[in-house]
């Protein structure tokens, strides 16, 4: 082990403590325990996330053989990931103190919920494509049991289906990784590629299949076609804390492992105007129009906020397949903004349900009446979302949109912006209702159910309203000030592009 | 005049450019009276509502979101602060609850936001092309974009954005765009749909200030479009007339038509922002004609004035009535305004100001358009267009176009709409007059009346008297006034030519007026009196004669009639079936592209991979015992069908479990019997028996 070991703290921190609070028979009698340690850990996590960042550097940790090794680096892709992972992970784990009440076996859940916490950890701060690799099937793994959680026979199936597809995603990219691992000269993470062009001359055709299995395969885990199945079937059966985190965090770690892959292994300049980029924006913009149409149609609130995460996820996806600096300003930013506002919708969904167990958009009709305060911030989240100024998805939208119009990429210069663009309406059409018909539920609505179950003004309790303010208070505040991260995004994407 | 200038970088992205000369100037002071007078009249208004928080909240958000449009000095803040007033008015519409207001509200939200979206992607065309959206800088760029220049003025090479199409061909794109948008804010046709929804539903106060000067909002975008873009683009220009024309007439149509007191208002609004376009297109008109386009300009630019000040004054009567009735219908509403002198000061001021009578304001913002028209079709018949230079100009349009553009006649064609508008306007609004404060109601009269000392609270009173009184007091001294409040805003339009002072009140001048007026009187007496009226009967004019009311006007009276065929409703008609079929087609195929995957994976299981299927439950019994049931349940079914017998009732027992008990009976007496001595004995003496046998065959043998 040679290097910074600061950097394997918040890996390994979280991964220990989860695996204590899943063995430790104390926790699963002592609820109050459990969550003084669950949280305590998650705010070290916070801080472990802090020190590393700032120290950076980079730590051998294990040398499998010569070529291949686990090490961690920091750079500035691993720096925008990483904190957004613990600031946003801490503030779900504190929803999920109260949300959890409500559910059996809550050490499992939390337990499981610490480690993935660490894997993530690893995942983004993995130095080279083995790492990455290793890190990314952990995921699954153990993200696995938040889907099981509830372990009805829809939560397995739902289960078996997340596995079968981040499993088989994988599986596609692991063959693009073996093809470029015979062509480069190391793994190791480096802005605009390592291929080695000696290695790969008479080889380009195969070099273009194996980066479109990777931008495949890994693109599972960001729910773009033709593997986005697991979304909409993994999202409604976990718990609402859980899948938050999947949709704005997992789905990021799709996207974490696409640009690494594209930016950092293979080479944008390989890609460009090749048939792998075009069909890669033609997938990430025929997910982004599916996706917004069947959240639109569902009546689900859940699964249609997990349909929104395929369409939202594949505008981080079309960001990255233009291959152009402000197209990658727009999905970075994206990446941040779509990771709050995705929180901040899942986390209400979860608060309504434990507060009214109601899930579907028409049973929600005057919800104005028993929560404002959430709905409002349900209303701050939906409008960032489709990208009204000054919420914070506008100011991606624009940075992607005019990425896409200085890309030349031809055609898909015009054709991307007005499928985003109809995509939001589609958005606007799928999110508004609930805030409509919550505060303008017609002057003479009168709900028995409100009335007899006492929900007038049921606000959530304090431990879920806290969370869902500040993220909702996010995406207007990146929205009004995203200067500072914008800086730190376009000297990210100078430094990769 | 010169203003100051507010950066603020960083927000929102691209960061704010906010700025103040004549034109913002003016309207940001109108912005604050319309306001300030709208919010004084909503203090007794609003005051029987519950919600009135939040009814305030979003009335004050939209100020500062409309001043913030009008402030803007680049497209980028323009669209940010229109956005938030697109969406904080949308309370104002839905503000009641009530089911009709719920629906404009969806209509007037949906069409905000499609509007607001294909405006947004008419800025990133125009972005990349342009490079930039300063409104300064839009000008001159897009010039040199139009002239079919290789770089802009700074040297940077022009270049379509993404290549795909010419950086020509993409500006009018952009253009167009941001015309559906900031035109579906102004009210033009064809997306006018929201406005008579919702107008009607919105409270008062509200309606006033959506229709007075949220969409001047829309038409602030469609001047920088083309005034500032397309400046001298005759092809534009076209366009911009040409909607500006359909969208005063069929405007003024609906409010002939219309028998509801703010509907009708509002269908007027569509009518007067059609002249506003009008004014618009005619000043790209003749600038690419290469004259002066100053009247157009102006005539714009004071009409546009004019109506937000006619429309506070006029929605805010159509308010006192509502707040005293609740209602608006024209038969319910009928002789309210009997003995209520302000009242009717009011309205009168507003009627005489948008009728284009003269001495009222209305009437000298509408000679400028009119003369405009006339100008551009005077030059037509001078030959402006018709020598060498101008081969030049025309070359600069389509030939397709040119027939129009070109043939003094159309021109002439335009005047006489122009004209018949104006007496559309006179006649809906003697209609109007004549309903509030003419007509009595039949029934209810003496309510009226009796209401006539406290309609209104004095604040209210105060503000509209003091509202409905600048009216005339603009148009009596248009000199003094106006002229100076056209001074303060030609610059924005990039107006050219030199200011002459017309004489409003010559005799040239006052002719368009009164053949508009005439238009109107007719139109009132033989359309409105004959076609659109019906003598009272039915319902109410029995329970007025039953009621002992006044009878005189029981037989007198005649009321409004709605002859507007109901299924002639844009939305209805064309936009929603549309909208149906694309989402209809659209889910299908994106169900189909969800279930892809899926789907192939079920298909590879059910043919490459063969799932074993699960062990049967074990059989009891051997297949004997089967076979011997199922051949004996065959010949008992059998039996049943020929001799007609059903078993009497009773659940037959299949005999296969029959044989099935048989056999086990069977097993289990011989495993009884095997297990016993008496059995070895019986095999060892049948043994012995065969091999004795076997010795005698061998011996005898």
């Amino acid at each position: 082990m040679e290097g910074n070991v600061i950097l394997l703290l918040p890996v390994v921190c979280p991964v220990l403590a989860g695996v204590l609070v899943l063995a430790g028979k104390v926790f699963r009698k002592d609820r109050k325990s459990l969550m003084g340690v669950s949280l305590a850990v998650l705010v070290l996590e916070a801080g472990l996330t802090a020190w590393a960042l700032t120290s950076g550097g980079s730590l051998l940790v294990w040398r499998l053989t010569e070529q291949m090794d686990i090490s961690f680096h920091v750079d500035e892709i691993s720096r925008l990931f990483a904190a957004l992972t613990a600031a946003v992970w801490l503030l779900v784990g504190i929803y999920s103190v109260a949300y959890m009440s409500h559910e059996e076996e809550e050490h499992r859940f939390f337990g499981y919920y610490l480690i993935v916490a660490g894997v993530l950890m690893g995942l983004n701060f993995s130095a080279n494509l083995i790492t990455m690799y290793v890190f990314f099937e952990l995921m699954t793994l153990t993200s696995l049991p938040l889907v099981l959680h509830e372990r009805s026979r829809a939560a397995v199936m739902a289960g078996l289906k997340y596995l079968f597809y981040s499993v088989a995603g994988a599986f596609l990219a692991l063959f693009g990784i073996f093809f470029v691992a015979g062509t480069a000269d190391t793994l190791i993470f480096a802005a605009g590629g390592v291929l080695n062009d000696s290695m790969i001359a008479g080889k380009e055709g195969l070099l273009l299949a194996s980066a479109l299995c990777m931008i495949v395969g890994f693109g599972a885990k960001a729910g773009m076609l033709p593997l986005h199945g697991w979304l909409p079937t993994a999202h409604p059966v976990a718990p609402a804390c859980a899948s938050a985190v999947l949709s704005g965090l997992i789905t990021k770690a799709g996207v974490l492992a696409v640009i690494r892959v594209v930016y950092f292994i293979v080479g944008p300049d390989r890609l460009r105007g090749t048939w792998v980029q075009n069909t890669w924006i033609l997938l990430a913009l025929m997910t982004v129009f599916m996706g917004s149409m069947l959240a639109y149609k569902e009546p689900v609130l859940k699964k249609r906020l997990a349909y929104s995460t395929v369409s939202q996820v594949s505008y981080v996806m079309f960001g990255l397949s233009l291959l152009s600096p402000v197209g990658l300003v727009g999905a970075l930013s994206h990446v941040v903004f779509h990771s709050v506002i995705k929180h901040t919708l899942f986390l209400v969904a979860g608060a309504i349900i434990v507060t009214t167990g109601w899930t579907r958009v028409e049973q929600m009709r005057g919800l104005g009446r028993v929560m404002p305060v959430t709905l409002g911030c349900y209303t701050a989240a939906s409008l960032a979302l489709i990208g009204i100024p000054p919420f914070s998805g506008f100011v991606s939208k624009w940075y992607l949109a005019t990425g896409a119009l200085s890309s030349g990429t031809g055609l898909w210069a015009w054709a991307g912006p007005a499928v985003l663009l109809v995509s939001a309406l589609l958005t606007a059409g799928y999110l508004l209702p609930l805030t409509i018909q919550g505060f303008f539920p017609g002057h003479d609505f009168k709900s028995e159910e409100i009335e007899k179950r006492k929900l007038a003004g049921k606000e959530p309790s304090l431990w879920m309203l806290v969370p869902i303010g500040i993220l909702a208070a996010g995406t207007l505040l990146f929205g009004c000030f995203p200067d500072y991260l914008l800086s730190v995004v376009q000297s990210t994407a100078a430094a990769v592009l | 005049m010169s203003g100051w200038e507010i950066m603020v970088p960083g927000i929102c992205g691209m960061g704010l450019h906010l700025k103040m000369d004549g034109f913002r100037m003016v309207y940001t002071a109108i912005a604050v009276l319309m306001w300030g007078v709208a919010g004084a009249f909503s203090r007794e208004y609003m005051a029987h509502y519950k919600n009135k928080s939040r009814y305030y909240v979003f009335f004050w958000a939209t100020f500062l979101a409309t001043v913030g449009v009008f402030l803007s000095a680049d497209l980028y803040t323009t669209f940010i602060f229109f956005e938030i007033m697109s969406f904080t008015s949308y309370v104002w519409v839905a503000f009641d609850e009530k089911a009709e207001s719920l629906q404009a509200a969806e209509t007037y939200l949906a069409v905000a936001v499609i509007g607001g979206m294909v405006m947004l992607m008419g800025l990133f065309l125009l972005y990349g092309v342009l490079g930039t959206l300063d409104m300064d800088k839009v000008g001159p760029a897009a010039k040199a974009v139009l002239a079919g220049r290789e770089t802009f003025e700074n040297g940077r090479a022009i270049q379509a954005a993404g290549g795909f199409a010419s950086p020509k061909v993409q500006l009018y794109v952009a253009g167009g765009l941001m015309l559906f948008g900031f035109g579906a804010k102004a009210g033009c046709f064809p997306l006018h749909i929201w406005l008579p929804k919702a107008h009607p539903v919105a409270p008062a106060p509200a309606s006033a200030l959506l229709s007075g000067i949220l969409t001047k909002a829309g038409v602030f975008g469609i001047i920088i479009v083309s005034c500032v873009m397309f400046g001298n683009d005759g092809a534009w220009g076209l366009l911009i007339a040409g909607l500006g024309l359909i969208t005063m007439f069929l405007g003024a149509l609906l409010a002939v038509f219309s028998v509801n007191l703010k509907r009708t208002l509002a269908c007027s609004s569509v009518s007067q922002i059609g002249f506003i376009m009008t004014g618009i297109g005619m000043s790209c008109l003749l600038s690419w004609a290469g004259e002066g386009n100053l009247l157009a300009v102006r005539g714009a630019f004071l009409h546009m004035v004019n109506h937000s000040l006619i429309k506070l004054v006029l929605f805010l009567c159509a308010g006192a009535v509502y707040m005293n009735l609740h209602q608006l219908d024209l038969n319910d509403v009928r002789g309210f305004g009997r003995g209520k002198p302000e009242l009717c000061f009011c309205f009168l001021m507003g009627a005489l100001g948008i009728g284009g009578i003269p001495l009222w304001n209305g009437y000298v913002s509408k000679t400028l358009l009119h003369e405009s028209i006339v100008e551009y079709a005077h030059l037509l018949e001078e030959g402006v267009l018709a020598g060498e230079e101008g081969a030049g100009i025309i070359s600069t349009v389509p030939a397709a176009l040119l027939p129009v553009l070109t043939d003094p006649a159309v021109w002439k064609a335009a005047e006489w709409v122009f004209l018949f508008t104006g007496g559309m306007t006179v006649a809906y609004m003697v209609k109007l007059f004549v309903a509030l404060f003419v007509d009595k109601h039949p029934v209810r009269q003496a309510e009226f009346d009796e209401m006539s000392s406290h309609y209104m609270k004095p604040l209210s009173r105060l503000v509209l008297v003091g509202a409905a009184v600048i009216l005339p007091a603009l148009g009596m001294m248009p000199h003094v006034t106006m002229d100076r409040i056209a001074d303060l805003g030609q610059g924005f339009f990039g107006g050219t030519g030199h200011a002459h002072v017309i004489a409003f009140f010559s005799p040239v001048n006052l002719k368009g007026g009164l053949i508009s007026i005439g238009i109107g009187l007719v139109l009132y007496a033989a359309v409105i009196r004959q076609f659109l009226m019906r003598p009272e009967t039915g319902a109410v004019g029995t329970e007025a004669e039953a009621s002992g009311g006044d009878k005189k006007a029981g037989v007198r009276g005649r009321c409004y009639v709605n002859r507007w065929p109901s299924w002639l409703d844009l939305e209805n008609l064309v936009y929603r079936p549309v909208l149906q079929v694309f989402m209809a087609v659209a889910s299908v195929v994106c169900r189909a592209l969800d279930h892809m995957t899926d789907g192939a994976v079920v298909l590879l299981r059910k043919t490459v991979y063969r799932q074993l299927p699960e062990p049967k439950a074990h059989l009891e019994g051997n297949w004997l015992a089967h076979l011997l049931g199922g051949i004996v349940d065959g010949f008992g079914l059998l039996w049943e069908k020929v001799s007609g017998k059903s078993g009497d009732g009773q659940v037959r027992v299949s005999a296969v479990h029959h044989f099935i008990e048989r056999e086990k009976q069977m097993k289990h007496m011989g495993m009884l019997v095997e297990q016993s001595f008496s059995f070895g004995l019986i095999l060892f003496c049948i043994g012995l028996c065969l091999t004795l046998g076997y010795l005698l065959f061998v011996f005898i043998r």
